[in-house]
């Protein structure tokens, strides 16, 4: 199969035969894990079973995949959905360990920051970052994670949440708002 | 809930492993028309919702419209307990409920995640006070509000909870039809809504209420009963009743000559010691003088 195929053809091709989604989870599934990671899933066999369980249920819903929206949206809500349901059934509370690449959202919290001497001060390592985003509500967690570490725009994470545009502005607002308030007390204006 | 997994060895790769799983499990992609039928199906019930709160609106128009709340201390002790009995809450409640599940349902179609609660509500609520509004104006308000209000617990239709106010000739409230009226209507016969005739004393009423009497129909008179036992009533103020919102129930005049005969009557002059005592004397006359 073509490399260049877009996936709404790769889906349609699905359609008629299920060998070719396999392009389709090969290009989805590194970056699917890695959304399972960062959103608390610690376990890599976890990690893997709740993404095949979201390749499965994708492609028995293949039928319902709006092309006016991206298929990344479309999968990302799926393993959302699917990450949110296993941390129900374990009752647990997602575990976030932040690697280096908390650094957007530092420098998104730093860029809010009016003061430059408080700006300055926002300068904490990862495991104090880590610490304040374990105590985020977690669709604060999850609106922080997929702006900024998986760099998704505001309607494609309407798309995934399935909430409005609007509701994704105030989100994000109110989870840098909380996120700087359970940093340490140095880094505070 | 999670189904069990691992049937494939995990060395093998990702996507093949999940190939597998669909192979061994036999997956097929649901048929299209299942989801585009949910799809409609929600945007029905959404549509549907939308149209019985436009429903509940015009039969809340209706019952706000037919209570006379000039009158609420006539018939009332206070304005509180007028507004308990006379407040459209099954309406109300029912409007509320129906947009509720508009919104509920238009939230669950493909597209409606990206609507606000905001715009779905204003929509919806326009919507429905339109629709309602129009079918207030072809008297459907009424007859929901008489015909289904009749069913729902807690609530009687306004119409009947009116009558019933009116049904009380100890307290000097008496209400129904004008059969037949003297000429110059001095008295004039009513028949009440439990079919009882009435003979009534008209000689303290003044123009704005035999213009009352004269056009027939259906009437709220204010008095005094002559004895607790007799069927004869000293009328005080006559007040015509009539539905707003409710086609064919306006009465044809009667054939009487009541007017011409009794303008010599005032409007102004005040009435006999019999009606002065009677609850709100004052506001009644204050009423009358502005036209009840």
């Amino acid at each position: 199969m073509p490399l260049d195929m877009t996936d709404e053809e790769i889906v349609r091709r699905t359609l008629a035969d299920k060998e070719a989604f396999a392009p389709l989870i090969e290009r989805y599934e590194a970056k699917l894990l890695r959304y399972l990671d960062r959103l608390g899933v610690l376990v890599r066999e976890d990690r893997e079973d709740i993404l095949q369980n979201a390749f499965v249920k994708a492609y028995k819903n293949l039928n319902s995949f709006d092309p006016t929206l991206a298929f990344s949206s479309w999968m990302y809500r799926i393993v959302h959905n699917e990450a949110m349901s296993f941390f129900r059934a374990k009752r647990a509370r997602p575990q976030v360990i932040l690697s280096e690449e908390g650094e957007a959202l530092l420098t998104e919290l730093r860029d809010d920051e009016s003061d430059a001497s408080a700006a300055a001060e926002l300068r904490l390592s990862q495991e104090e970052l880590g610490r304040a985003f374990a105590k985020l509500e977690p669709r604060y967690r999850d609106a922080l994670i997929l702006r900024f570490f998986e760099e998704r725009s505001y309607a494609e994470m309407s798309d995934i949440l399935e909430v409005p545009v609007g509701t994704v502005s105030t989100l994000l607002y109110r989870a840098k708002r909380a996120l700087r308030e359970a940093l340490p007390e140095r880094t505070r204006s | 809930m999670m189904t069990p997994m691992h049937t494939h060895p995990n060395d093998e790769p990702f996507a093949k492993r999940v190939l597998a799983r669909i192979s061994d499990e036999h997956l097929t992609p649901r048929p299209r028309w299942e989801f585009v039928f949910k799809n409609y199906v929600f945007w029905s019930l959404g549509a549907l919702a939308v149209a019985l709160g436009a429903f509940a609106f015009s039969a809340m128009l209706f019952e706000v419209e037919n209570v006379d709340w000039r009158l609420a201390l006539v018939t009332h002790a206070s304005l509180f307990a007028f507004f308990l009995d006379a407040a459209p809450f099954l309406w109300v409640g029912a409007l509320a409920l129906f947009l509720l599940l508009g919104y509920a349902n238009v939230r669950r179609t493909n597209h409606g995640y990206r609507y606000s609660l905001t715009t779905i509500a204003v929509g919806a609520v326009l919507t429905s006070l339109t629709l309602g509004a129009a079918l207030y104006a072809t008297g459907l308000g009424g007859l929901v509000e008489e015909t289904v209000g009749a069913y729902a617990p807690f609530h009687r239709p306004i119409l009947t909870e009116e009558r019933s106010w009116w049904l009380a000739p100890e307290k000097g409230l008496l209400g129904g039809h004008v059969v037949s009226a003297a000429l110059g209507a001095t008295s004039f016969v009513l028949r009440d809504f439990n079919g009882a005739s009435w003979n009534v004393d008209g000689s303290d009423l003044r123009t704005p209420d035999l213009a009352a009497v004269a056009r027939g129909g259906l009437v709220r008179v204010i008095g005094v009963p002559t004895s607790a036992t007799s069927t004869v009533f000293h009328a005080c103020f006559v007040i015509a009743w009539e539905f707003r919102g409710d086609w064919g129930r306006t009465p044809p005049p009667l054939p009487l000559a009541v007017i011409a005969s009794t303008s010599e009557r005032s409007s102004a002059a005040a009435r006999s010691e019999v009606c002065r005592g009677i609850r709100p004397y004052a506001q009644l006359r204050a009423l009358d003088e502005t036209g009840l």
